[in-house]
Formats: structure tokens, C-alpha cells, sequence
């Protein structure tokens, strides 16, 4: 049997905002088509990590391994450049630039072979293909995670991060990203990590959860098994 | 009633022509501030030497628009040469330090520009097909500054093709907006505020080639052009295209005004509007300003 490889790992970091010691010593891994998720409540530090894996907030302390490559202090675009895609909380959506401007920013060949293009996000995204010409940052909420999720994917990446897509959508939104994240992401061989506070999409989407505590720590690891048969384990470990 | 009607024609096309010189040397400022936050001090010296290139080439024998392309391009690698070594280390400081930089190198340009042009005035000699005079509503109007007004549209319509259709372009409109998200897409934001500071280079000496006919280029023009781009981007809002194009017009009317009445009052009244701008709306006259 093929060893999984850690595709992602990140060994003891610590991340400052300024004086402000954020994330105090997380240590966690994605291993290769795994899909993770991190639970916690707001504040702990999950956009944090999210950002330190980045290169957007670069750890003091620490170190993050992707793939085998030692990006513990390589700018955000090496990361890019490893295969990674980030798909933050705002969205990030650029304004003045059209759904096909947007796209065509991330666009990168892929190895695969049926590889993301903008035809192949036109197919797969209707709301988008509807509004290319449109200026992505006039599109609604859930149209902008969509879009999000487009930009993301049509740079053909081995490994995204989602920071809570689920964030200001409703019910029926939430819905439509979930299966949009389970048919192109997760079904496809991508590697996730997404951070949710909707914890019913997160056991939805990943296999593996880290539940995380006050300053990044994490308070227990569970499969989505153990979570969806004793919920109890959420509350205790997630309330304060 | 000829007279009038030619006065008038003379002054509305002499300040169209300013405003648009006005408006490329601002625009070119606000590119580079705009991606990059760094306040270029010496983008009036970039122009003037822009002027003296094209000075040179001309006097050397190249065309008029050869010297109107080649300009732009030395003084493109000038900016690259700049930029490399002494802006781009500085960039992770705070404003203050770049301000201070860009100052020293308006000084070292300015002293550059004595040391190889010294500092009797040069005039452009133009084609003999520009030279001439052209009737329009009873006034006799000079050719080449109608060439100048076609150059001008010429050069703010191929910039806006290079941002709205190229991919560099594309990239420097994301980058004027989220920069950080463009990092994540894998572009080397270095390479960005590079591009951005040759292109404000390379826009400044277009300028500068193009206004060389109107005005006699001397030492001072490059420090008098960037007085005249602050206040435009200024009053216009610091990274508002349209209301940068509004400033240019303002401050080009009221600058023709000034000369063709030969008073200095007219310009004092641009700087009270610009303090007055500057206190009450700090986005600029169109509220679109990116920055304060
Ligand atoms: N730019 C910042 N500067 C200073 N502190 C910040 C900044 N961003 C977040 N924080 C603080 O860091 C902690 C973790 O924030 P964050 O990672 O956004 O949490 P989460 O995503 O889990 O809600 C919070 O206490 C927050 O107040
Ligand atoms: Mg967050």
C-alpha cells in the first residue's frame, strides 16, 4: 500500500501580530487528497494559521513544510507557485475587474488531464458564465464565493485552504458551496483544509477536524466518525 | 468679434494642451503611488530629463517621433535602474524614508541634467510640417500643438488599451486594489512595483518630450511640472483617474489664464483650492480618492 505523504505540515509555530502572540505552538499535517477541516470559535487564531501557511503572516517560531519544501519563510507567491491556493474568508474578489478578469489573474496550466480553464469554470459555474463581463465585485455573496472558489481552482492547485465559505450565506447557499466543494474539490483529488464554524458543513466536507482552542492550541482531533457519533465532544471542547 | 472668438479658441486649446501634459506627468505619479505607496519626488526631473533626451536625439539627427518613442525607453531603463537599486530595498520602510530618497534623487537628477546639458535653455527643433500655422475660427494656431493634442490622446488611449487588454495590465489593476490577494495568486509583487515605476517613469518622459515644444526646457521645468502634477492629483484625489483628468483641466485653464494675462494671481488661487481640498475633502474634488 502507497504511503500517504504529508502534503502539509506544520511543526510547533508561532505567529505574532506585532506584540501579540497569536498562535502559541500549533502543530498539525494534511496528508495528500485528505480533506481537513479546523473547528473553533471565533477568535482562536484559524484565519491566523490559515495566513501564516500562506506567507502572509510569516511565523516566528516554527516551521511549515509543503510537500517536503521548507516554506517557513517564503513569501506568499513561492507558496502560490507549490500548488497552493487560498480562498479567504472576504473573498477577496477584485474590484474594477471583470468574472473573467478575475479568473484569468489565477489561471495557471495544469498537469491533469482534464485541466481547469476558463471554459471549463464557464461549464462547471453557470452564475459565473452568466456574468463574465461583470464586475466581480457587483456580484452577490454567494456569487463572490463561487467566484472565490473558481479563482482557486483554475490554478489547477494540489492543496487548497478555505477559510469558513459558509460565512455570511444562506442556508440554501451554503448548500450549493458545500456540493460545489465535495464535486470539484474533494471528489477530484484535491487536498483541503478548510476552516468552518458551520459545523455541520465542515463534517460534510472533511474527513479529519482539528478542534482549536484559545491562541491557536489545539484541544483534540477527531474523524468525522467519532464527531457525528458523540456531538457531545464539540460542545465540551469548543465551549469555554 | 473675430478677435474674441480667436482669443477665446487660442486660450481653450493652449490650456487643453497643458491639462493633457498636466494629466499624463500626474498620471504617471499616481501609478507609482498607487501601487506602490512611494511618493516619487523626482518624477518632475524624470520628466525633464525626458526632455532632454528627446533634446538630444532630435539635435542628433533622429526624427521627431522616433525621438518621441526612443525617450520614453532610455528613460524607462533609467526609472528600472532606480528602481532596482535603491527604491526597491527601501520599500518595507515607513513613507518618510522614501520621501526623503525620492527628494535626494530629485537633487541628483536636477544636478545630472546641469552637468550634461547645462543650464542655457534647449529648444526641440521640430519637422518642417509642424512648424506652420493652421486658421481656425480667425485665429491663427501653431500646427505642432495640434500634433501635441493628437499625441496626447494618442498616449492616454494606448495606456488605457495596455491596462484594460494586456496581462501586465491586468495585473497592475489588481494590484491597485487587493495586493495581498495577488500574492497568493503566485505574482511576485516586487515585479509589480517595478512595473508600476518604470511605467510612471516612461509616462513622466513622454511628457517631457511632448511639452519640449511648448515650453523652452530648462533646468527648472522638471520642479515646476512636479508642483503642478501634486496639485492635480491632489485636487483630483490621490488615485482617481477621473478626477485626475478633472484637476488637469482646472489647473491647465487656469494656468493658460495666467500666462495669456500675464498675472501670477490665478495660481494663487489654485493653491488656496488646493488647501482648501486638502482640509475639507482629502479623497479630492470627486470624493473618488483611494488614499487620504
Ligand atoms: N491584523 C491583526 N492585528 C492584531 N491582532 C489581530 C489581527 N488579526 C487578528 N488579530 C487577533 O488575533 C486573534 C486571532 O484572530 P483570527 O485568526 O482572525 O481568529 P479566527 O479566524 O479564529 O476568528 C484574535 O484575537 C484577533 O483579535
Ligand atoms: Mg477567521
Amino acid at each position: 500500500m502507497e504511503k500517504r505523504n504529508k502534503i502539509l505540515n506544520i511543526e510547533g509555530i508561532q505567529t505574532y501580530y506585532g506584540v501579540s502572540h497569536v498562535i502559541q505552538g500549533l502543530s498539525m499535517y494534511v496528508e495528500n487528497q485528505e480533506a481537513v477541516s479546523i473547528l473553533g470559535r471565533n477568535g482562536v487564531g484559524k484565519t491566523t494559521t490559515l495566513r501564516t501557511i500562506m506567507g502572509l503572516t510569516p511565523p516566528r517560531g516554527g516551521s511549515i513544510h509543503i510537500n517536503g519544501v521548507d516554506t517557513t519563510k517564503a513569501p506568499p507567491h513561492k507558496i502560490s507557485k507549490l500548488g497552493v491556493a487560498y480562498v479567504p474568508a472576504e473573498r477577496h474578489i477584485f474590484p474594477g475587474l471583470s468574472v473573467e478578469e478575475n479568473l484569468m489573474m489565477a489561471a495557471r496550466p495544469g498537469k491533469g488531464k482534464d485541466p481547469w480553464t476558463l471554459e471549463k469554470v464557464c461549464d462547471h459555474f453557470p452564475v459565473l458564465a452568466d456574468r463574465t463581463k461583470q464586475d466581480g465585485s457587483t456580484l452577490s455573496g454567494g456569487e463572490q464565493q463561487m467566484l472565490a472558489i473558481g479563482r482557486a481552482l483554475i490554478s489547477n492547485p494540489e492543496i487548497i485552504i478555505m477559510d469558513e465559505p459558509s460565512q455570511g450565506l444562506s442556508p440554501l447557499l451554503v448548500q450549493m458551496i458545500t456540493d460545489v466543494v465535495l464535486k470539484f474539490c474533494i471528489s477530484s483529488g484535491i487536498t483541503m483544509l478548510i476552516v468552518e464554524q458551520n459545523y455541520r458543513m465542515a463534517l460534510k466536507v472533511a474527513s479529519r477536524h482539528y478542534l482549536m482552542g484559545t491562541k491557536g492550541k489545539i484541544v483534540k482531533i477527531a474523524s468525522t466518525k467519532e464527531l457525528m457519533e458523540d456531538p457531545e465532544i464539540i460542545q465540551s471542547h469548543l465551549s469555554v | 468679434m473675430g478677435g474674441t472668438i480667436g482669443i477665446i479658441v487660442d486660450i481653450s486649446l493652449n490650456s487643453l494642451v497643458l491639462s493633457g501634459v498636466f494629466l499624463i506627468v500626474a498620471i504617471g505619479l499616481n501609478i507609482i503611488y498607487g501601487l506602490s505607496r512611494i511618493m516619487n519626488m523626482g518624477h518632475g526631473a524624470l520628466y525633464a530629463v525626458g526632455a532632454y533626451t528627446g533634446y538630444t536625439l532630435v539635435a542628433t539627427g533622429f526624427n521627431y517621433f522616433v525621438a518621441l518613442v526612443i525617450a520614453p525607453i532610455i528613460v524607462g531603463g533609467i526609472g528600472l535602474l532606480i528602481e532596482r537599486t535603491i527604491i526597491a530595498p527601501m520599500r518595507k520602510r515607513s513613507m518618510v524614508y522614501t520621501l526623503i530618497l525620492t527628494y535626494g534623487l530629485m537633487f541628483f537628477l536636477d544636478g545630472m541634467i546641469k552637468y550634461v546639458w547645462g543650464n542655457k535653455p534647449c529648444f526641440i527643433d521640430l519637422p518642417a510640417f509642424m512648424q506652420g500655422t493652421l486658421s481656425i475660427l480667425g485665429t491663427q494656431y501653431p500646427i505642432f500643438r495640434l500634433v501635441t493634442l493628437f499625441l496626447i490622446a494618442g498616449i492616454m488611449g494606448g495606456l488605457m488599451l495596455f491596462l484594460n487588454k494586456t496581462k501586465v495590465g491586468l495585473i497592475l489593476r489588481a494590484s491597485s486594489t487587493i495586493p495581498e490577494m495577488v500574492s497568493c495568486l503566485g505574482i511576485n509583487m516586487s515585479y509589480v512595483h517595478m512595473g508600476a515605476f518604470v511605467l510612471g517613469c516612461i509616462m513622466a518622459a513622454m511628457a517631457g518630450i511632448i511639452a519640449g515644444p511648448l515650453t523652452t526646457i530648462d533646468p527648472l521645468m522638471g520642479s515646476e511640472m512636479l508642483i503642478s502634477s501634486f496639485v492635480v492629483i491632489v485636487i483630483g484625489g490621490l488615485g482617481s483617474l477621473r478626477g485626475a483628468v478633472l484637476a488637469a483641466l482646472l489647473i491647465g485653464f487656469v494656468q493658460t489664464l495666467a500666462e495669456f494675462f500675464i498675472t501670477d494671481l490665478a495660481m494663487v488661487i489654485v493653491y488656496v483650492l488646493m488647501a482648501v481640498i486638502l482640509a475639507f475633502m482629502p479623497r479630492g474634488i470627486l470624493g473618488e480618492g483611494k488614499f487620504e
